[in-house]
């Protein structure tokens, strides 16, 4: 069967010149520092591909224009995928019309069935053994639909690809790494069209990057052997520097969740000498210290992630590593995922990372600091690029102010501790039910009262808290009445409350009410003791025993009130209970209260805990032996 | 003053003295409101779909389709040297329209559909394969520096359904998003100033109520974005910032705020509430208004307006209203005292927010603010198809300054006084009677605009009545006249024509209007042509086409003539008898629904759109006219009459050139072969018979002048185009060809039935077909005897009396046929069931019977 060329041969040259030329331009685009023009350029010879693709396919397919027909439509593909970061239903079907028209000089499409590209890519490289001038350029097209099927996660339809590819009939394997390790594309001859990226250059890419995502998947889904020998097939194999990086970290962390924390640090020490985004080592590495309980590594690698931060958000205009206009190990990675060894968060996420491990671990100044550094960040308003507040997972922005209150009054600065509060209220006014209207409805006692968030009473605690350590009694105790009255007032169940915000919802939970009661109660039972007033104190601390059973740091200040009182009868009768409950196994011990709610209960646990207990049971037990 | 508008989306800004406007080409102008002159204007890459001003920094940020965003800076525009462009197409241009090239280009991205520009960032709208796409920039600014800024951010927002475009190009979307900013009050940034045209305040506790606490604490913009799917959806602009290797989480990063379930085409806020007194002292002159409201209006008029209020116990709830205004909405704007301002193309109206908000019960002032209204009046502005509007800023205290363009590309100004108790006239001062004169001008226009709108929408209606009131008549005059001719036919001939080196039976259809009425548009002539279907095939039904030809007008006494092609088929056979029905319809879509539908004058993409469903299910009125059955009788040819002179090599149907080939590839001396000469040579011609009493046709016929056989083949070739030669010559037989190229012959004889008759033999005529083709012996033979039955049942109801026949002889007969039409059905049955060998010998029996049935001793009385 003769075809006739649509054209004459110098058309062809000139569409091919065209596409050497358009070639040229992306790999000028790639090499240009300025990053507009090369955005500019790389759209144009994009836009010029595209329209040379849609001359080529204009004319009846035929067999002498279709090598550069196919590589002109990698070449689009390939500029495409890189300018848009990510491949798109657009490339599928270039694919697909690419293959059709292979078909198409063979006479073999027949009526036009909807057909699966799995299928077309059968026929298509059963036809194209007649035609060996074709090949190149199909293995090429072949590697992009690989890059594409893996990035969609379509693997079987991938390992009966690369099967079919490397020739092998014997469909057993399912090994798709042996299948992408055997597959050889035919060399390039020198005279063919200028491509972007050759076949053997996305095999290389390919072979990285198929054990790099399966790794990251299993890892982050927790079936961490299986991840750790797909991690070490990347790390052993050819892949560029900055992937090495990833591959080491990702590593660290699948050997770290193993309980190998020496082996993780070698890893992570490995990828930290790699010198570029030192983010995530150096999160996965204070990681890694804190499960190894060494505090002081873990609070200096978080400092340097925070220093790293710090740079990167500096030079974000720089925008120092451009992706290259090719097909990269990175497009063919999982979208980015909080559980990933890869995701480091923010600047300010890392910044609150470091001062709440410093709160938790009682450096109370560097806490109070980095606090301080933190809001500063957030709300100096002027860039927002600068200031990205902690996304959830993480506390919802008012509970970072009490974070930072909390970590001031720990500090010992109980006025900055005051002025924080006081911003916080301030800012949030607007968003507060009317004071006065509460005013007058507490007075007239009407059943129908405001419901404020949960925040705002804590706000209250720790301002009263800040009093206390002042040693301004009698503010001390109105803030905490304050907190009451508003606490009493806010059920849990209360949905509609009226500024929702994204993690609200965990702020309200039930355990947080109680524990917040009982803290106010307990504060202000102990405003009472100072005052000497054991009869008020004696009541708040009975709520509050009544408010939280388990609540032991409750039962104690009341026992010990009981005591002082001369009580004796009924703190006896108290202490059996007690000594019950404690046999009884600690149910619900697992809660995580707010990091703010913690540091306040500490202040008011009752120094001497257990020798007030033994000293208490001696006395109890005492009378009873006479 | 402009040309007429390019479908796009068109825009119009104010700063101080300048508007800037683009109408949907690739044009922006600049004009001088002041002096109402044209400044400037710029041609861009491709079509500007959005113009924003960042009037602090001086510079305008356009968005092209499929382009990206270009900057221009304010102050180089006004010493840009007047560059002639040379063809300017739109004849008013100015000369100086000054191209913008690549330099200008900030943001080269071809998938973007909106933005909006902050004094820091760059806020872009994409649209990706499966998603909307937020992209946060660092602002690049014009000129100073190439670089583009860095991307700080992205969220990928809700799915949407891809429009089905061509792959790889995707299709212009029909509407747009719209993306705005909002600012909390609180703001440090003194906002008004750095923030683009795309933005506004709110007051905090709308703000805080609608973005949650975390944007407060922030004081975090908000970027607001209508997708055209009607969701309203949220993103605090701090919380975007994510870094490339992490794109933020949508759940996390996005709050849908509503749903407006038809496109958003414009979000926007106003204050509702009188200025309190201590806020107007607190707020320096020339600060933005602090909005208590949020508005967003639906193309469909679906409006939604929010509002923070407290309820009895004090909690801050949300107050949300959803209204509905007269749609589809063109354009809006929101404007001060509450009022927002919409167009649809017919009219401009103005809706006020702010009447709700008196406090119904005075000895409680401090209850906060006031609701919404229940329900909203729109107030027109008797402004029609304006089709982008600006709130301007430079008007007085207290008024409001409305900049708008209308569909046919005025620039307008209004002047809308808000305190209407204000009386009317005041004394005109000698310096505003210039500007009186000028505002009256620019009024006539603005009215004989809105006048011409209106009338061609009378026009239109008047035109669609009376076309319904002609077409009412002309179905009641076809539909009752019965009895005698019709006033409106449709005759329909068969002949045979060479077309393009191929003989083709072509169908005439001849329309007529007799009638006192006009046919005009909205009819429509329908021919159907149904082909038998075919003899081979007996589980298909015969194929039918449709041919629709507009009737376009046809007045009283006119004729219309169509010809449609009747064969041969694509593979060149002819299914003969083809019925041939004309009908006359009348599309009441076309007609009223033009009418109907308001907005046919704009070419915008989106009011192309089915007119409302106020017409009823059926489409139009359908009258039938006339059915014909073309058969072979009227197809056949003959050639072996025509004068030698003018006859044209020997016709056998179209000439394959296959045929033409093997016929010159044949050995002399051989056998003649193909089917038909094989069959000739081999077969005896089929034969089929009808003997009719003589007494019967005289009688039919009525001619008496040429004997009773010729009479009667004229009589069968009547409606023969072809048969002139035959009517020429007395003859009596006839030898002709048929369509697929085979000869039938008629034989017309008088002959006497004996046996039949008790009172003795009676004259019949026996009119015999025959053919070496069976399937055109068994055409023609239904042709004729079809003709007879018509002739019969003509004759029957004359009341002609048969003579006395022998009951026997005809019991006899019947008999017979009964027998054969059992053994046909037995045949027929095992034909479907046996093999090949037998198949064989059961074809013949059956041809034999057929041939007995054919040739019934039986006479037509």
């Amino acid at each position: 069967m003769s075809h006739q060329m649509p054209q004459g041969p110098n058309c062809l040259d000139l569409w091919r010149e065209k596409n050497d030329q358009l070639v040229r331009q992306a790999k000028v685009a790639q090499d240009s520092s300025l990053s507009l023009r090369r955005q500019q350029l790389a759209q144009d010879a994009l836009e010029g591909l595209r329209e040379l693709l849609h001359s080529l396919q204009g004319l009846p397919a035929a067999v002498p224009a279709l090598p550069l027909e196919l590589t002109v439509t990698c070449n689009f593909i390939i500029l495409k995928t890189s300018v848009a970061q990510g491949f798109t239903e657009d490339q599928a079907q270039a694919i697909q019309r690419g293959l059709e028209r292979v078909l198409e000089t063979q006479e073999q499409l027949g009526p036009r069935l909807e057909r699966g590209l799995g299928e077309l890519w059968d026929s298509v490289l059963h036809v194209s053994s007649l035609l060996p001038e074709l090949l190149p350029a199909l293995h090429c097209l072949a590697g992009l639909q690989a890059a594409l099927w893996l990035s969609t996660d379509h693997l079987r339809y991938l390992a009966l690809l690369l099967q079919s590819l490397n020739g092998s009939q014997s469909g057993s394997s399912e090994d798709l790494l042996l299948h992408l390790k055997t597959w050889s594309p035919p060399a390039e001859e020198s005279d063919a069209p200028l491509i972007l990226q050759d076949a053997q250059g996305l095999r290389d890419v390919l072979l990285t990057a198929f054990p790099y995502r399966q790794g990251l998947q299993e890892l982050i889904i927790g079936n961490l052997p299986k991840a750790l020998s797909s991690l070490h097939e990347v790390a052993s194999g050819l892949c560029p520097r900055p992937v090495l990086v990833q591959v080491y970290t990702a590593l660290g962390t699948c050997l770290r969740k193993m309980g190998n924390p020496q082996r993780a640090l070698v890893y992570l020490l490995e990828a930290l000498k790699g010198g570029s985004a030192l983010g995530p080592p150096l999160l996965e590495a204070s990681r890694l210290y804190q499960q190894l309980g060494d505090t002081a590594a873990e609070l200096e690698s978080l400092e340097l992630l925070v220093e790293v931060k710090n740079c990167q958000a500096l030079s974000v205009t720089q925008s120092s590593e451009a992706p290259q206009l090719l097909i990269e190990v990175e497009l063919l990675l999982p979208q980015s995922d909080p559980a990933s060894p890869l995701h480091c968060g923010t600047q300010s996420q890392a910044k609150h990372l470091l001062a709440s491990r410093c709160l938790q671990t009682g450096r109370a100044e560097d806490a109070a600091e980095h606090y301080l550094d933190l809001l500063a960040l957030l709300l100096d308003g002027s860039e927002p690029r600068f200031s990205p507040p902690p996304s959830p997972p993480g506390p919802c922005m008012p509970e970072v102010f009490l974070e930072a209150a909390a970590a001031l009054i720990q500090a010992g600065r109980a006025q900055d501790a005051l002025t924080v509060c006081e911003e916080l209220l301030s800012r949030t006014s607007s968003l507060l039910p009317k004071m006065s209207q509460l005013w007058k409805d507490a007075r007239k006692g009407t059943k129908d009262l405001p419901h404020c968030p949960l925040w705002v009473s804590a706000t209250h605690l720790l301002q009263g808290q800040a009093w206390v350590q002042l040693g301004s009694q009698k503010e001390a105790v109105s803030e905490f009445s304050w907190c009451l009255e508003l606490l009493f007032r806010a059920t849990p169940k209360d949905k509609e409350q009226g500024a929702p915000s994204n993690c609200e919802q965990g702020c309200k939970s039930d355990v947080t009410l109680q524990q917040l009661r009982a803290a106010a109660l307990i504060s202000r039972g102990l405003e009472w003791v100072a005052r000497g007033q054991d009869t008020k104190a004696l009541q708040d601390f009975l709520l509050s025993v009544q408010m939280c059973p388990g609540n032991r740091d409750a039962s104690i200040h009341l026992l010990q009130t009981l005591r002082r009182l001369d009580r004796r009868d009924e703190a006896t009768a108290f202490w059996w209970r007690l000594e019950a409950q404690t046999k009884l196994p600690q149910k619900d011990a697992t809660w995580s209260l707010p990091l703010y709610l913690e540091t306040c209960l500490s202040w008011i646990r009752p120094s001497d805990h257990e020798t007030c207990l033994e000293e208490f049971r001696t006395s109890v037990l005492e009378p009873r032996d006479l | 003053p402009l040309g007429g508008l390019a479908s796009g989306k068109p825009r119009v800004l104010c700063h101080e003295a300048e508007a800037f406007l683009s109408t949907g080409s690739e044009l922006v102008y600049v004009y001088d409101l002041e002096g109402g002159l044209l400044t400037a204007a710029y041609r861009f890459p491709g079509q500007v779909w959005h113009l924003e001003l960042l009037a602090p920094r001086r510079a305008l940020y356009v968005l092209c389709a499929g382009k990206g965003i270009y900057c221009l800076s304010l102050d180089h525009l006004s010493r840009s040297t007047s560059q002639d462009d040379g063809d300017s197409e739109d004849g008013e241009l100015p000369s100086s329209v000054v191209p913008v090239g690549p330099d200008a280009c900030v943001l080269p991205d071809a998938s973007l559909c909106a933005f909006t520009v902050l004094d820091g960032t760059l806020v872009t709208l994409a649209q990706g394969p499966t998603q909307w796409k937020i992209q946060l920039f660092e602002r690049p600014c014009p000129g100073e520096d190439p670089q583009p800024g860095g991307q700080i951010g992205e969220v990928e927002l809700s799915t949407y359904t891809p429009p089905a475009g061509v792959p790889g190009k995707p299709a212009d979307p029909c509407f747009l998003p719209v993306l705005c900013c909002v600012s909390p009050p609180a703001s440090r940034v003194p906002h008004g100033h750095l923030w683009g045209s795309g933005s506004f305040t709110l007051k905090e506790a709308l703000f805080g109520l609608l973005f949650g606490a975390d944007a407060t604490l922030l004081e975090s913009p908000v970027i607001l974005c209508g997708l055209p799917d009607g969701q309203l959806c949220s993103v605090v602009l701090k919380a975007l910032v994510t870094s490339r290797s992490a794109p933020g989480d949508p759940k996390a990063l996005v709050k849908i705020l509503h749903h407006l379930e038809e496109p958003v085409i414009f979000i926007g806020a106003l204050r509702t509430e009188p200025q309190a007194e201590e806020a107007a002292e607190e707020m320096p002159p020339g600060e933005d208004v602090h909005s208590d409201c949020l508005v967003a209006l639906g193309h469909y008029g679906r409006t939604l307006a929010i509002k923070a209020s407290w309820d009895k116990a004090g909690n801050l709830v949300p107050e949300l209203r959803e209204y509905c205004l007269p749609g589809p909405v063109l354009c809006a704007a929101c404007g001060g005292g509450g009022r927002v301002y919409h167009s649809t193309p017919s009219d401009l109206c103005m809706v006020d927010l702010a009447r709700g908000s008196t406090p119904s019960d005075p000895t409680q002032p401090e209850e906060g603010p006031g609701g919404l209204p229940p329900l909203l009046c729109p107030a027109s502005l008797s402004a029609c198809s304006v089709v982008t509007l600006s709130v301007s800023s430079r008007a007085p205290e207290g008024d409001t300054e409305l900049l708008a363009l209308s569909a046919k590309g005025r620039l307008m100004t209004f002047s809308l006084d808000l305190n209407s108790e204000v009386p009317g006239l005041s004394a005109v001062s000698r310096a505003d009677t210039g500007q009186k004169i000028k505002e009256l001008l620019s009024g006539i226009g603005n009215v004989s605009e809105r006048v011409s709108f209106l009338k061609k929408a009378v026009d239109q209606r008047n035109k669609a009545l009376t076309s319904l009131n002609e077409a009412m008549n002309v179905s009641c005059a076809l539909l009752s006249s019965r009895e005698g001719p019709r006033p409106i036919s449709c005759t329909t001939t068969a002949a045979w024509s060479r077309l393009q080196m191929q003989d083709v039976l072509t169908a005439t259809c001849l329309l007529e209007n007799r009638s006192a009425f006009h046919l005009g548009q909205g009819w429509t002539l329908c021919v159907q042509v149904l082909t038998s279907c075919s003899a081979l095939d007996l589980d298909s039904a015969g194929a039918a086409t449709t041919y629709t030809i507009p009737v376009d007008q046809l007045g009283p006494g006119g004729q219309r003539e169509v010809t449609l092609p009747l064969g041969p088929g694509e593979n060149g056979s002819f299914d003969l008898p083809v019925t041939v029905s004309c009908t006359l319809f009348y599309s009441l879509r076309e007609v009223v629904g033009r009418a109907l539908a308001p907005s046919d004058s704009f070419e915008e993409p989106f009011l192309d759109e089915e007119p409302p469903d106020v017409l009823p299910e059926q489409e139009g009125i359908c009258l039938p006219l006339s059915r014909h059955t073309v058969d072979l009788l009227q197809s056949l040819r003959f050639p072996g009459l025509a004068p030698p002179c003018t006859q044209a090599p020997p016709l056998r149907g179209p000439a394959d050139p296959v045929d033409t080939f093997l016929e010159a590839r044949r050995e002399p001396g051989s056998h003649p072969s193909g089917p038909a000469s094989l069959r000739a040579a081999y077969l005896p011609p089929s034969v089929a018979c009808i003997k009719v009493s003589a007494e019967l046709l005289r009688a039919a016929l009525e001619d008496s002048r040429l004997p009773l056989c010729c009479a009667t083949l004229r009589w069968l070739l009547a409606e023969n185009a072809a048969a002139d030669v035959v009517r020429a010559r007395a003859l009596s037989s006839v030898q002709g060809v048929a369509p697929d190229g085979a000869d039938v012959h008629l034989i017309v004889r008088e002959v006497a039935v004996t046996d039949l008759c008790l009172a003795g033999p009676i004259q019949v005529v026996e009119i015999q077909v025959e053919s070496s083709s069976l399937a055109d012996v068994c055409r023609a033979h239904h042709a004729v005897i079809g003709r007879m039955q018509t002739m019969v049942t003509q004759q029957a109801a004359q009341g002609s009396s048969p003579p006395d026949l022998r009951v026997q002889y005809l019991r006899q007969i019947h008999a017979n046929h009964e027998a054969l039409l059992r053994e046909v059905q037995a045949l027929r049955d095992r034909l479907c069931v046996e093999d090949e060998a037998s198949s064989c010998a059961t074809a013949q029996r059956l041809l034999q019977v057929y041939k007995q049935l054919r040739n019934p001793s039986l006479v037509l009385l």
